[in-house]
C-alpha cells in the first residue's frame, strides 16, 4: 500500500538510552554454548553490548524523561500538542493506553488524540506514516510520535538466540506541518500469516501467564526459554527479511523517482549486522551508506533502532542540513515499510541516558 | 556440488564434508552455521529453506541435490 504526503516534516528527534550497558561477555556464562562459539557469534552478528533498562523502569517512563528533557530545555512545548502516538510492545497497562498516561502525567490539554499503536520493528514508519495522515486535518498541527520498548524483561537470559541482540530504549520525534512542497514517499505492507514468528505466548488474554508458563524449556538450537518470554523464528525472519525488503526497496525507487545513489543515508531497522550486510549487498548500496552500528553498541530496541540511528550517525550535522533518507522497518507483524523523504534542519537531533 | 561441498566446508570449518553424515553429526553445526548456510543459500543458489529443515535432513548428500535440483 502506498503514501504519499505533502507539506509535513520531522522538527526534531531525541533518542532516550538506558544508563546502564552490558557487554557480550557479561551474559556468556549463562548461555548453553561453549565460549569459542558464542565468541564466533557475537563476531558474526557484531554483538558488543546492549543497553538495558533497570528493573521496574518501563517505556512509559522513557517517554516521560525524554519529554521533561524537551520541556525543560525549551525544545517543545506543552501546549502546541495536538496528538500522541505511543507505538509500542510495552505498554504499562492491557487497559488504558499508555499515550494517555503519557497525557495526564503532563497535564496537556484536552484537545488532545491519545493513541497507542501495537507495533515493532516497523513501528517508527508505521508511526511517521499515522503522524503524516493526522497532520492532514486542520486541527492537528503538532504529533509527538513515541517510540518506546523495554522488552528486556520479557527476553529469557538463557536464550542465545533474541537475549545478545536485545535493548530497551525510547525515541521522541515532533512530526509537524510545514510550507515546503517536498513530497513524502512511502509505503507498508503485512502479513498475518506469519504473525506468531516473533511472539511472546503468554501473558495475553489468550494464554494468560501461570507457573505452568513460567516453566523454562531447552529448543534444538539449546536455548531455554519460557512461554512468558519473547521467541523469535530467527531463520524465518531471516527469509522474510531477505526476500521482501528489497523488492520493498526497489518499489520505493519507481514510487518516489528517486535513483538509489541519490540517497544521502539509508537508516535501516537493525536486528543485527549480519542481517543488514546481507541487505545492502543485496540491494546494490555500499555498507557505509547504511550504518550498521546501533545493534553493536546500544541493541535493537525495535522500533526505536531507526530514530537511534538518525540520532547516533547524523546527530548536530543535521539540525544544519538536510539529507535524503531512505528508511525501511521490518518484523513483528509481519510488517514491512518504508519512507523516503528529506530530513534536516531540525531543532534537536541527538541522544541522552536516563 | 564440489563447489556448495567446498562452502559447507568452510562454515562448518573441517577440511573434507562427509556427504553421507548429517548436519547435526558437526559440531560446527549450531544455530550460527544453520543462518550462515542459509545466507548462503539465498544468495548463491536463490533457495530458500528453514534450520529445522536443513537440521532433519537425512545426508548431507541429500541436502545437496536438492539445493542443485
Amino acid at each position: 500500500m502506498d503514501f504519499q504526503f505533502k507539506h509535513k516534516k520531522i522538527s526534531g528527534i531525541l533518542t532516550i538510552l538506558p544508563h546502564k550497558s552490558v557487554t557480550f561477555e557479561d551474559e556468556m556464562a549463562n548461555f548453553n554454548f561453549s565460549p569459542a562459539k558464542s565468541m564466533k557469534l557475537k563476531i558474526a552478528m557484531g554483538y558488543k553490548e546492549h543497553r538495558l533498562a533497570e528493573i521496574g523502569q518501563t517505556s512509559v517512563d522513557f517517554c516521560i524523561y525524554g519529554l521533561q528533557y524537551l520541556f525543560d530545555s525549551g525544545l517543545l512545548s506543552k501546549e502546541d500538542i495536538d496528538a500522541i502516538l505511543f507505538v509500542s510492545q510495552s505498554p504499562d497497562y492491557f487497559m488504558p493506553a499508555s499515550s494517555n498516561i503519557i497525557q495526564g502525567h503532563f497535564g496537556i490539554k484536552q484537545d488532545c488524540l491519545c493513541m497507542d499503536i501495537n507495533q515493532g520493528c516497523a513501528g517508527f514508519e508505521v508511526g511517521l506514516i499515522q503522524s503524516f495522515m493526522l497532520l492532514e486535518q486542520p486541527s492537528i498541527n503538532k504529533v509527538i510520535l513515541l517510540n518506546a520498548d523495554v522488552l528486556s524483561p520479557k527476553v529469557s537470559p538463557k536464550d542465545r538466540n533474541s537475549r545478545p541482540l536485545t535493548g530497551d530504549a525510547a525515541a521522541i520525534t515532533i512530526v509537524e506541518k510545514c510550507e515546503e512542497e517536498n513530497t513524502i514517499y512511502a509505503n507498508i505492507k503485512m502479513d498475518g500469516t506469519g504473525a506468531l514468528v516473533l511472539n511472546i505466548p503468554a501473558g495475553g488474554f489468550r494464554l494468560p501467564s501461570s507457573p505452568e508458563t513460567a516453566i523454562m524449556e531447552e529448543d534444538a538450537a539449546g536455548n531455554f526459554r519460557s512461554k512468558d518470554n519473547l521467541v523469535m523464528q530467527g531463520d524465518e525472519v531471516f527469509n522474510f527479511v531477505q526476500r521482501e525488503v528489497p523488492p520493498m526497496i526497489e518499489h520505493l525507487y519507481k514510487q518516489s523517482g528517486v535513483n538509489r545513489e541519490d540517497v544521502d543515508w539509508y537508516m535501516f531497522h537493525q536486528p543485527n549486522k549480519f542481517m543488514l550486510n546481507k541487505l545492502a549487498d543485496k540491494l546494490g548500496v555500499p555498507r557505509e551508506k547504511m550504518p550498521a552500528n546501533i545493534v553493536e553498541n546500544f541493541g535493537n530496541a525495535s522500533g526505536v533502532t531507526v530514530p537511534t540511528c538518525i540520532s547516533y550517525n547524523l546527530g548536530e550535522q543535521l539540525c544544519n542540513q538536510e539529507m535524503l533518507l531512505c528508511m525501511a522497518g521490518f518484523g513483528v507483524g509481519l510488517t514491512w515499510s518504508s519512507i523516503m523523504m528529506k530530513v534536516g534542519n531540525l531543532k534537536f537531533n541527538k541522544i541522552i541516558e536516563f | 556440488m564440489k563447489e556448495l561441498l567446498g562452502q559447507l566446508a568452510e562454515i562448518l570449518e573441517v577440511e573434507d564434508i562427509d556427504i553421507t553424515k548429517k548436519f547435526t553429526d558437526y559440531d560446527e553445526f549450531d544455530s550460527l552455521a544453520a543462518l550462515t548456510i542459509l545466507a548462503m543459500l539465498d544468495s548463491d543458489y536463490n533457495k530458500t529453506m528453514k534450520t529445522s529443515t536443513i537440521r532433519e535432513y537425512e545426508s548431507i548428500e541429500a541436502f545437496c541435490k536438492d539445493v542443485l535440483a
